[in-house]
């Protein structure tokens, strides 16, 4: 996934000269071949994110195409009173990109992990929020961040729990991403990031009539086609590395309730942060995200549809 | 490079009662610290920033953008100067349904940025700079901040890039007019010796009289003219308040609203009738 990310960076900037890569001193050896192949549309800003944003802002009024990486934990979490007044006020043509969503730095405790940047950033008017699942869908949400020639978040969370896609999909800006059709009045599972790789994977072995969606596009997301999707089915389940509190859970809750009420169950951090150090796998058990623990809390939360029908 | 080639006067005493005639239609704060940067933004509007064909949108003008956003006022009443303002919208300040807003908004015609949560303006300018300078043109970048606003530690990451990177055509102003919001700066918060400080960072700073309208315009200059390759810092020793005497180094008029009668005695100040 980072090489996807790092490839398409190399495709775009080769392509538009405005583009200008702003790292805030990360991303260590992920910029090698840009700094080869565009050694003048790159910039370490230094450990200064406050001001590489506002930067970027700069840019972008002198006509560049910026695009901002940090750590999701800094870019957008540090630098969100920027990122809102600076860039998205204007709707100025800034991408920001936050590598390490969720508990990737494992071992490196609170302040370097992210649970809350899709709901702060996504309570910022103008800015998008795209969120891969994979590197064929995040070679797609780059090129579509390019496209969309406004505010844009990208996060990026673990980058190697495998593919979902075999080829790059072609999404239509805010719109979600079939992976299994499913049947009728059967559950669906919607996924984004680093979690679609074990939803996936609970589907196939449980839940084979289940339809399986990846959202690529947390906001804007085509409201109809969730509509649609909460209409066929039965209950909806939704999966994220990232705070159930204001993140995709709520965004399907939200569209889900004020259209089409059905049962919503939002898999994600709960409102805690990690006590302990230790390996990425180890962080999912501790929040309770590890694929036993999920699938303990889909088979509690169909059991009491089941029960409340009743 | 273009050359300025406004002949607009920038009378100081008329843009005072500009602001003082916007503050009391809108009944509104932020009057003096306002008042200490007229002559700065005077002396730039004049001889410095240029906006070929009067456009404040085309896109080869220089950069003056105003961080400390709560001096706004006296940006509008230059906008008012230079035709971008109609008298209309001046009287219409604070009013339902108006764009002037109380701190510096980029949706108006003629302002570069959004500015009032401080500490931001600076670093959009470091980033219009560097814009310039890999485009290679001779646009050049003023940022005015106040002395309160450089608490924020945003500006300081901001001047330690522009020097590092070389934009020696920005150029910060500081309004020092010794207060900010709750108190005088030394109490608040010490800066101690400001260009120094600058320097330090990598910066050509000198310190002047930010009333004295020859000075400043000379001082700018001096600057421009140096063939150092440092980002330039303009020191401007101001008066919170100046122009009216009961206003003057009293922070009350940071927040405080100008009665009818108050209202008449700071345009007969302005005018010099009375002290």
């Amino acid at each position: 996934m980072r090489d996807a990310f790092s490839n398409s960076l190399v495709k775009l900037a080769k392509a538009d000269p405005n583009i200008i890569l702003l790292t805030g001193d990360h991303g260590y050896a992920l910029f090698d071949e840009f700094r080869k192949q565009c050694p003048t549309q790159y910039i370490n800003a230094g450990i200064a994110e406050q001001n590489m944003v506002g930067m970027a802002a700069g840019l972008a009024r002198t006509g560049f195409r910026p695009f901002v990486y940090g750590l999701s934990a800094f870019v957008p979490i540090r630098v969100i009173e920027q990122i809102k007044i600076d860039v998205a006020h204007d709707n100025l043509p800034v991408v920001f990109t936050g590598d390490g969503a969720g508990f990737v730095y494992s071992h490196l405790g609170t302040s370097h992990q992210s649970m809350e940047d899709i709901a702060c950033t996504r309570a910022i008017a103008n800015l998008a929020v795209l969120s891969p699942s994979d590197r064929f869908e995040l070679t797609m949400c780059m090129q579509a961040a390019y496209d969309m020639k406004s505010s844009v978040y990208l996060r990026m969370g673990k980058s190697d729990r495998g593919d979902i896609h075999s080829a790059v999909p072609s999404c239509e800006i805010g719109s979600l991403s079939n992976v299994q059709e499913g049947k009728e009045k059967q559950i669906a599972f919607l996924a984004t990031g680093s979690m679609s790789r074990v939803a996936s994977e609970i589907a196939a072995s449980h839940y084979p009539d289940a339809a399986l969606w990846t959202v690529p596009f947390i906001k804007p997301i085509d409201e109809s086609q969730v509509i649609a999707i909460c209409k066929r089915s039965s209950a909806i389940v939704v999966l994220e590395e990232h705070s159930v509190m204001g993140g995709l859970g709520s965004v399907i809750t939200e569209i889900a309730s004020e259209n089409c009420p059905i049962p919503v169950l939002r898999i994600g951090v709960k409102d805690r942060f990690s006590h302990m150090c230790g390996t990425y796998d180890y962080l999912l058990k501790e929040h309770g995200l590890d694929r036993d623990a999920i699938e303990l809390q889909i088979r509690s939360f169909l059991s009491r549809q089941v029960t409340a029908c009743v | 490079m273009y050359m300025t080639t406004t002949k607009i006067a920038f009378d100081a005493r008329i843009l005072r009662k500009t602001i003082l005639r916007m503050s009391h239609i809108g009944k509104t704060a932020h009057i003096a610290c306002a008042f200490s940067l007229v002559e700065i933004l005077a002396v730039l509007y004049r001889d410095f920033v240029s906006y070929p064909k009067n456009d404040p949108e085309n896109s080869d003008r220089d950069f003056l953008i105003l961080s400390k956003g709560h001096g706004v006022m006296a940006q509008y009443a230059c906008l008012k100067e230079l035709g971008w303002l109609s008298e209309d919208e001046i009287l219409n300040y604070f009013a339902d349904g108006s764009l002037l807003k109380g701190l510096s908004d980029s949706r108006v015609y003629g302002l570069e940025v959004t500015s009032g949560s401080l500490g931001h303006g600076f670093s959009v300018g470091v980033g219009m700079a560097l814009g310039a300078k890999l485009r290679k043109t001779e646009q050049k970048t003023y940022v005015i901040v106040g002395d309160g606003e450089i608490n924020e530690g945003a500006i300081w990451e901001g001047a330690l890039f522009a020097a590092h990177h070389e934009l020696h055509k920005f150029m910060v102003i500081v309004d020092q007019n010794g207060y900010q919001a709750m108190g005088s700066t030394d109490e608040i918060l010490k800066l101690h010796d400001l260009q120094s400080k600058f320097e330090s960072f990598g910066f050509e700073s000198i310190t002047v009289d930010g009333h004295d309208e020859v000075a400043l315009k000379d001082t700018i200059a001096r600057l421009e003219l140096s063939s150092s390759t440092k980002p330039k810092a303009v020191v401007a020793k101001t008066v919170k308040g100046k122009g009216v005497p009961f206003m003057e180094n009293d922070n009350l008029w940071h927040y405080t609203r100008l009665s009818p009668e108050a209202y008449k005695l700071a345009v007969l100040a302005v005018d010099g009738v009375v002290k």
